[in-house]
């Protein structure tokens, strides 16, 4: 299926890719925090769909789920919860772009050299023969997964740890001005602990009764 | 016909708007921690593209564990951005400048 | 399921630290503050056990686990062997410091333990993926350690400019590893070795690749022009965690370079050299000026580790057996020497107090002469001065360099020793010349003060007699690489 020389994947990746760009742009250069990571949520989304055109199914669902499900959200939590001066954010920006721009430019122009056509054209590295039907993507990337990569995937699983305790040791902290009660302490506690019997002497109408009495309330405070 | 170097220049110019970003924003920790996921992506759309065109799926396997390391890697960024905010009462990296470097 | 047998027995050693770590986290729940001490014990403990399972599984040739993922060879042994005691004395200096500063907690040994098995992986690692996950797992866990101390703000932005640069140069390197398994179709090490063998691959896409390579690297290793996180990073972390991050996972980062450049990258080393080669000289040309600067003995130690870095990369630049084996030795001492820099300045700290301006030094002789003399020994070592232990290391690297034909490179690198001889020579003279400022006594546990003496001893020692550990580096190197 063709439309003025142009297959239809042809036209899927050319869109995609287009949104993709410009969503990286505006997360670079836009102004509010809010909004870059929303641009960022779209630049993941179109990456899947590229994914897709390149046959890894599993990863395309896993980036979505994942990155803009998870990390995303993560992102925003954090964005949000922090008081940030949108103006001060802004300085220094307008300085490095005479700088930036072109050693960007010129990195970028160095690598499309290098990657371009030339090198990796539809004529120079020809298209894979297409998986049949019943082909699993997600099947085969599980069964190296369980196997070949054994030892790195044990190795995510501690580096997920690491991360666990990081942000546990890094921010959780005790309220100093939390009123919650611990109910194992309740338990616990004696009748010594909260009262104490005073021997008092009996009052008697006598004219040193109110230095006693006095005595009395210095002993209870204490 | 969409060829492996059109998804190789894809990932080139992502990663080069990261890098320019990087540059950019140094002021502003947010958005450096999303241009570095800016990076990754581009480095990721590499190794599915070249995962496709080597019909290998090594590639695949290493976009895999890239995206779990830059998922507990964000964790911790922004867990130390936090703590920092709370020490700064500001993200602004104008305000960081008690290390000359 | 033999198979699955021999992988789990060659990775015994990380399977020991890594439960140990978790057995820290566990068992720091249900002690008391007083009795917090046990978690020390325990992480000592499971560097030892590690120590011997990996001295009794050693043989002498080379073995391939988990799917060619993992290797056995003399190298990792000796290395993690290395690493080991680097972090047990780093446990011994850093008790007491981190007591008094509420950093005595299972977290801080948990992460420093997981750092190590990070360590281990990269040492140890046969394929990109492997190397990179490991990479990751150390780094992760060093940004967590330095903004461990959560309330100080230097601490914390140090750890926010080392997370962001250390998440740049992962970027690149993997940037760059994508480029090569593109052009090899393998992330196995030995294979893409073999695929360049043959020839195969596109020149341009292989040097891009090598290129984005040797950057990551490069701000991981903290050479020129990527060292700017190094000085503020070195002086914002706590004393305890810049000591961590300055020694052991250099040792790390070199099989790591040794691994990628060395091992799979062989073919391409007249193209690695060159970029090797500058970073090199620029590295020992900013690190000895720049440190003259300095008035903070934190980032002036940073300044002296970027060229010694720039060091040990001459002498990996020389790509030949000669120049891998006298860099190990190179980075070997570098870490004894920065083990016993840094534990004198933990020695000197006391609670509420900082050792980490220059002038807190002033007339250290008058207060302890003993400490000053150790002090003495490691500046001399650090300026390379017969008869230490750096003398011989620089000695090592320059000869192996005049070998390949670098000889004005190794002139010059002479020159630049010699001016950065000053400032070591300064801090010497603020000891033994000036006037105390502060007269507080030095107090330290026993045995920090006698295993501190024996490193720096060691300097010395080592210096005079450099055959044992020469032919340490010698096997490590020449039973790894064919």
């Amino acid at each position: 299926m063709t439309f003025f020389g142009l297959h239809f994947q042809d036209i899927v990746f050319y869109t995609l890719a287009t949104i993709l760009l410009i969503a990286g742009l505006r997360v670079i250069t836009t102004r509010n925090p809010v909004y870059a990571a929303l641009y960022l949520v779209l630049a993941f989304f179109t990456a899947a769909g590229i994914w897709l055109l390149l046959e890894a199914e599993f990863l395309a669902i896993a980036l979505v789920l994942v990155y803009v499900g998870a990390v995303m959200v993560l992102f925003l939590f954090v964005v949000m919860m922090l008081d940030i001066n949108l103006d001060k954010l802004r300085e220094g920006f307008w300085k490095a772009l005479p700088i930036a721009l072109p050693v960007g430019g010129l990195m970028a122009v160095e690598m499309v050299m290098i990657v371009g056509a030339r090198n990796f054209g539809a004529d120079v590295v020809p298209a894979p023969a297409a998986h049949p039907a019943d082909y699993s993507n997600t099947a085969e990337l599980g069964r190296v997964l369980y196997t070949d990569y054994l030892l790195p995937f044990e190795l995510a699983s501690v580096v997920l740890l690491v991360a666990i305790v990081a942000a546990i040791a890094l921010t959780l902290r005790d309220r100093k001005d939390s009123k919650s009660m611990d109910p194992a302490k309740q338990v616990l506690v004696k009748k010594a602990d909260r009262l104490r019997i005073v021997k008092m002497e009996a009052e008697v109408e006598k004219n040193d009764v109110v230095d006693t009495s006095a005595q009395a309330d210095d002993k209870g405070a204490k | 016909m969409v060829g492996l170097s059109h998804y190789l220049i894809l990932g080139s110019l992502l990663f080069a708007i990261s890098v320019v970003g990087i540059f950019l924003n140094r002021k502003n920790v947010i958005i450096l921690l999303m241009a570095i996921e800016l990076m990754l992506l581009a480095v990721n759309l590499n190794f599915i593209a070249f995962s496709h065109y080597l019909n290998d799926i090594a590639g695949q396997v290493f976009v895999f564990f890239i995206l779990t390391v830059a998922a507990a890697e964000s964790a911790i960024g922004l867990a130390i951005l936090v703590v920092l905010f709370r020490n700064l009462r500001t993200i602004n990296v104008d305000d960081l400048d008690s290390l000359k470097g | 399921m033999e198979n699955i047998r021999y992988d789990l027995i060659t990775a015994l050693p990380e399977i020991i630290l890594l439960g140990m770590a978790m057995l820290v986290l566990i068992t720091d729940l249900f002690l008391k503050q007083s009795n917090r001490i046990a978690i020390y014990g325990l992480s000592q403990l499971g560097l030892l056990l590690a120590a011997y399972f990996t001295v009794t599984t050693h043989v002498p040739s080379v073995g391939y686990a988990f799917t060619g993922a993992f290797v056995d060879d003399a190298m990792s042994d000796v290395l993690k062997l290395m690493i080991y005691v680097g972090t047990s004395l780093i446990f011994v200096y850093t008790r007491q410091y981190i007591q008094l500063r509420n950093m005595f907690r299972g977290e801080f040994y948990a992460l420093v333990l997981f750092s190590v098995v990070g360590m281990m992986i990269m040492v140890s690692g046969q394929s990109m993926l492997t190397l990179y996950v490991g990479l990751e797992l150390l780094s992760l866990s060093l940004y967590a350690l330095v903004a461990l101390d959560r309330d100080n703000h230097f601490a914390t932005e140090a750890a926010m400019k080392y997370f962001v640069l250390g998440a740049l140069a992962s970027g690149m390197l993997l940037y760059g590893m994508s480029m090569i398994y593109g052009m090899t179709g393998s992330l196995n090490i030995s294979d893409i070795n073999h695929v360049l063998m043959n020839g195969s691959g596109i020149h341009a896409v292989l040097v891009l690749g090598l290129v984005f390579i040797v950057a990551g690297l490069a701000f991981k290793l903290g050479a020129v022009p990527f060292q700017m996180w190094v000085p503020d990073v070195y002086e914002g972390s706590p004393t305890a965690v810049t000591m961590l991050i300055s020694s052991v996972p250099k040792l790390a980062a070199f099989a790591f370079v040794i691994r990628l450049l060395a091992q799979s990258l062989q073919t391409m080393a007249i193209d690695w050299q060159q970029m090797l080669l500058i970073m090199a000289v620029l590295s020992i040309v900013l690190g000895n000026v720049t440190a003259i600067a300095q008035t903070n003995l934190k980032r002036m130690l940073a300044y002296s580790t970027i060229s010694h870095v720039g060091f040990v990369l001459l002498g990996l630049m020389s790509a030949s057996g000669n120049g891998y084996i006298s860099a190990l030795f190179y980075i070997a001492s570098y870490v004894v020497m920065t083990l016993a820099g840094f534990g004198i300045i933990l020695l000197l700290s006391r609670k509420g107090f900082e050792a980490q301006n220059l002038s807190d030094l002033k007339g250290l002789n008058q207060r302890s002469p003993w400490v000053a003399f150790l002090m003495l020994i490691v500046m001399f070592s650090m300026a390379g001065i017969p008869p230490t232990l750096g003398f011989y290391a620089k000695f090592a690297v320059l000869q192996a360099a005049l070998q390949a034909g670098f000889l004005w490179v190794v002139v010059f690198a002479v020159l630049m020793a010699v001016i950065g001889a000053f400032y070591y020579l300064r801090v010497i003279k603020l000891m033994y010349f000036d006037e105390p400022e502060d007269n507080s006594p030095i107090t330290a546990p026993f045995d920090m003060r006698v295993i501190l003496s024996m490193n720096a001893l060691a300097l010395l020692a080592i210096g005079i007699m450099p055959q044992g550990l020469m032919t340490i580096c010698f096997y490590a190197i020449s039973r790894s690489l064919s």
